[in-house]
């Protein structure tokens, strides 16, 4: 037994050793870059397809930032369905690096689990010119408990739902779409498409939209009202505009405008074939000239809603510097540079002039085929738009636009308040599950809210909902009292 | 190995197959059924594959579609390079694994399966307890990147595989029941080696069992996506399976994020439509169940974790 436990020991011992020579070689490789002069290599960890073209146009990069910050860029893309699983493990292993694309609930979690740096004095310090480029809101938005944990896209900072139509069927029967305002509006032309035209499906699937400010997101029943109280939160499903929504959905869905698979389908409509009516969207501004230029036949869209500042809008692209990076600073060194140099931003963005695009005299630009092929970088998910260069067939008024609609937009109630959810976790698994079993039948029409709606807020009444509504409420005071 | 087979069978000298023609029939009915529920779902995947897209998109999955067409293999043929890569890789790491694998495997199965070992309780009860416990994925993670540093290798597809407790424990029990230890000591009495003892008396006597090992490896190479999901950010060491994993992920995430992928309108770009994902399993699936045969006949001799008196 003895001499068992001997070699046990000794085994664990020699493992432990191997292991740790290995960790300490790469520590003391790591610490070396960066001091004596040598640039330090900063790795940088975004969403997207890996691209060919990558090496190539970050040799370029690192020319330039070797002479600004004295550091070089090491940028590794993940690809989107990947994302979500691998970051959180590469986050959740602690391994080195210094910046990763994160958004909505995993900056979130992330940042109140403290795998993100606070960078607040960073963003004073090495980021200042940053932090004047971007729009206020968005920084207020992505506050968790008062801190800053990641720079945000400066993009459009509000959201706001539009009714999306086939252009070329509102020409041909003349409809006057300025007049849709609610669901109700568009019963009449989903007659006339359900009787003229048997290869159209009147309503490309969606699940009709209540506008509330959602806690989590528009499945679960928590929610603020946008316009009236917004100091209390509800369960938006007890709401009359949901019953009557959802009563009128259930009456398209009998009159066949939509696809009887609405509920279970998990199919993308997408819109490269022109099978559909109308579908509901979100918006920013110049979006339908992107749809049609994407579809390849016209598109328009009128607003469901006016826009607001939600916290998924502001929190939709943002780059965190990871709590595990050893020189935050040169970190945010890069990220200021990014945000605010156009030349870095366009060749990140672009690829290399000439070779990804060619720029015109009016310094408008146009993509090569290279950079479709080679070099085709997910824009939203990188930086600062304002400063890229225009398509040619951009709008002049693009930026401009951007920021009157950031602007114009109203900040919801929630803006900047986020909910930890550790007290409750038990009762919003179960309300999860209860959600994913109603929610997408009621919100697609395919069954009777008279009947299921009720069935639904009992369920989520045993399953505890309001705990969780006073805890909401509770948290929600907490921070109210703290702003201002 | 055959003549163990028929061993088998003369043991127990009733015909399996001998049954009363009613009995027979409703079985083999049975099992008619249930083998065309098992293969029509991979005829409907062909048939879509060979579907237009229009015709998807209009009229949804047909078994007798409207419109036939080969744009899907077009398609591929059109993305060749990074299929042709990927099966590479997928055709590598299935060989070297299954190879490197099975060696591991017999060799520490071996080991444990002989009583003058003097460790074998410990290294058998080792490898038992992973079964029971396993480090879990983070620290998996960490070992394979930051100890090892195999990320972005094609070991990284390799090694965290190779070894399989499962299969350890079936191994030893294979040689336990299949090598009498007389046959060992006379070799040894003749002055043969352990080297030599393994692969000229072990070896060949253990075929059927190593054969099922090698099968499972094969399997478990050829199907595996999730190690490259974890440790290659490369797409040239993207094995087939993980790249048809990761379009169908690219699909899910464009569904979760309409807004997203309507504004980026590259994404659309880099996913095959409907018939050219069925195209892409049809292509990643015939070569491994062609493969199947070759193995099938050793399993006749069949598979015992233990429990089997002789």
């Amino acid at each position: 037994m003895k001499k068992r436990l001997m070699l046990l020991l000794a085994f664990v011992l020699t493992i432990g050793t191997i292991l740790s020579a290995c960790s300490g070689k790469e520590n003391a490789t790591s610490d070396k870059e960066g001091k004596d002069g040598q640039p330090y290599e900063i790795k940088w960890y975004t969403i997207g397809t890996p691209q060919k073209d990558t090496a190539k146009v970050f040799e370029e990069v690192n020319k330039y930032l070797k002479e600004e910050i004295n550091a070089t860029v090491k940028m590794t893309q993940i690809d989107w369905g990947d994302w979500a699983q691998k970051s959180q493990v590469m986050i959740n292993s602690g391994e080195p690096f210094d910046i990763i694309f994160t958004n909505g609930t995993e900056y979130v979690q992330n940042s109140q689990k403290g795998a993100f740096l606070a960078i607040d004095e960073l963003l004073n310090k090495e980021g200042k010119e940053l932090k004047e480029a971007i729009d206020p809101s968005l920084l207020e938005g992505i506050k968790i408990d008062g801190k800053i944990y990641g720079v945000p896209t400066n993009k459009e900072a509000a959201r706001q739902t539009v009714y999306t139509f086939n252009k070329r069927l509102v020409d041909k029967y003349n409809f006057d779409i300025s007049k849709v305002q609610s669901l109700e509006d568009l019963e009449p032309m989903l007659k006339v498409i359900k009787e003229n035209e048997p290869s159209i499906t009147p309503m490309a699937t969606f699940k009709a939209y209540l506008p509330f400010d959602y806690v989590f997101n528009n499945e679960m029943p928590f929610a603020f009202a946008i316009d009236g109280d917004r100091e209390h939160v509800i369960n938006q499903f007890e709401s009359d505009l949901a019953m009557q929504t959802y009563k009128t959905m259930h009456n398209y869905y009998k009159a066949g405008y939509l696809k009887e698979d609405a509920a279970t389908s998990k199919d993308s409509w997408p819109m490269d074939v022109e099978n559909w009516f109308v579908r509901m969207g979100d918006s920013q501004p110049y979006a339908d000239a992107l749809w049609s230029r994407a579809a390849k036949y016209d598109v328009v869209s009128v607003p469901a809603e006016e826009p607001t500042t939600f916290n998924d809008s502001v929190s939709g692209s943002i780059q965190a510097i990871s709590a595990t990076s050893k020189n935050p600073e040169k970190a945010m060194g890069f990220l200021n540079l990014l945000n605010t140099d156009p030349y870095l931003r366009n060749l990140v963005d672009k690829g290399i002039e000439g070779v990804h695009y060619e720029k015109n005299e009016d310094g408008t630009i146009k993509d090569l085929p290279a950079r479709i092929e080679r070099y085709n970088l997910p824009t939203y998910s990188l930086g600062n738009h304002f400063i890229l260069n225009l398509y040619e067939n951009d709008p002049k008024d693009k930026w401009e636009k951007f920021k009157e609609f950031n602007e114009a937009a109203k900040p919801a109630p929630t803006l900047g308040f986020h909910f930890n959810s550790d007290p409750v976790r038990s009762e919003l698994a179960s309300i999860t599950n209860i959600s994913k079993e109603f929610y997408p039948a009621l919100a697609t029409g395919s069954v009777d809210p008279e009947e299921y709606l009720p069935k639904f807020n009992k369920k989520l009444e045993e399953a505890g909902i309001d705990k969780v509504l006073k805890e909401i409420q509770k948290q929600f005071d907490e921070w109210k009292s703290k702003q201002k | 190995m055959k003549g163990g087979g028929a061993k088998i069978l003369r043991k127990k000298y009733r015909d399996p197959q001998h049954l009363h023609p009613v009995v027979n029939t409703i079985i083999s009915v049975l099992l008619g059924i249930l083998a065309v529920m098992c293969i029509f779902p991979f005829i409907y995947v062909i048939i879509i594959s060979f579907t237009s897209e229009e015709s998807i998109v209009r009229n949804g999955f047909q078994l007798f579609p409207k419109d036939w067409s080969i744009d899907a293999y077009h398609y591929l043929w059109g993305m060749k390079a990074q299929f042709f890569h990927s099966y590479g890789v997928t055709i590598f790491i299935t060989i070297v694994g299954t190879i490197i694998s099975v060696f591991m495997i017999t060799f520490y199965a071996y080991a444990i399966s002989r009583p003058q070992f003097k460790y074998r309780r410990f290294f058998t009860f080792l490898a038992f307890f992973t079964m029971l416990f396993s480090g879990g994925l983070v620290p998996t993670y960490i070992v394979v990147t930051q100890f090892l540093g195999l990320k972005n290798t094609i070991w990284a597809l390799i090694l965290p595989l190779a070894m399989n407790a499962f299969y350890i424990i079936i191994m030893r029990t294979f040689f336990l029941k299949s090598v009498s230890e007389s046959i060992l000591e006379s070799a040894r009495i003749d002055g043969a080696s352990e080297w030599r003892i393994f692969f000229q008396i072990i070896f060949p006597l253990s075929l059927p069992g190593i054969a099922t090992i090698a099968l499972f490896s094969t399997l478990g190479y050829w199907n595996d996506w999730f190690t490259a999901l974890l440790y290659i950010d490369e797409p040239n060491l993207v094995p087939l399976q993980s790249l048809l994993m990761k379009i169908e992920a690219n699909l899910e995430f464009m569904r979760q994020n309409m807004d997203v992928a309507i504004m980026q309108q590259s994404l659309f770009d880099t996913i095959p439509q409907e018939s050219a994902k069925m195209a892409m399993v049809v292509i990643a699936t015939l070569p491994i169940a062609v493969s199947y045969p070759f193995f099938q006949k050793y399993f006749i001799s069949g598979l015992t974790i233990g429990g089997v008196k002789e």
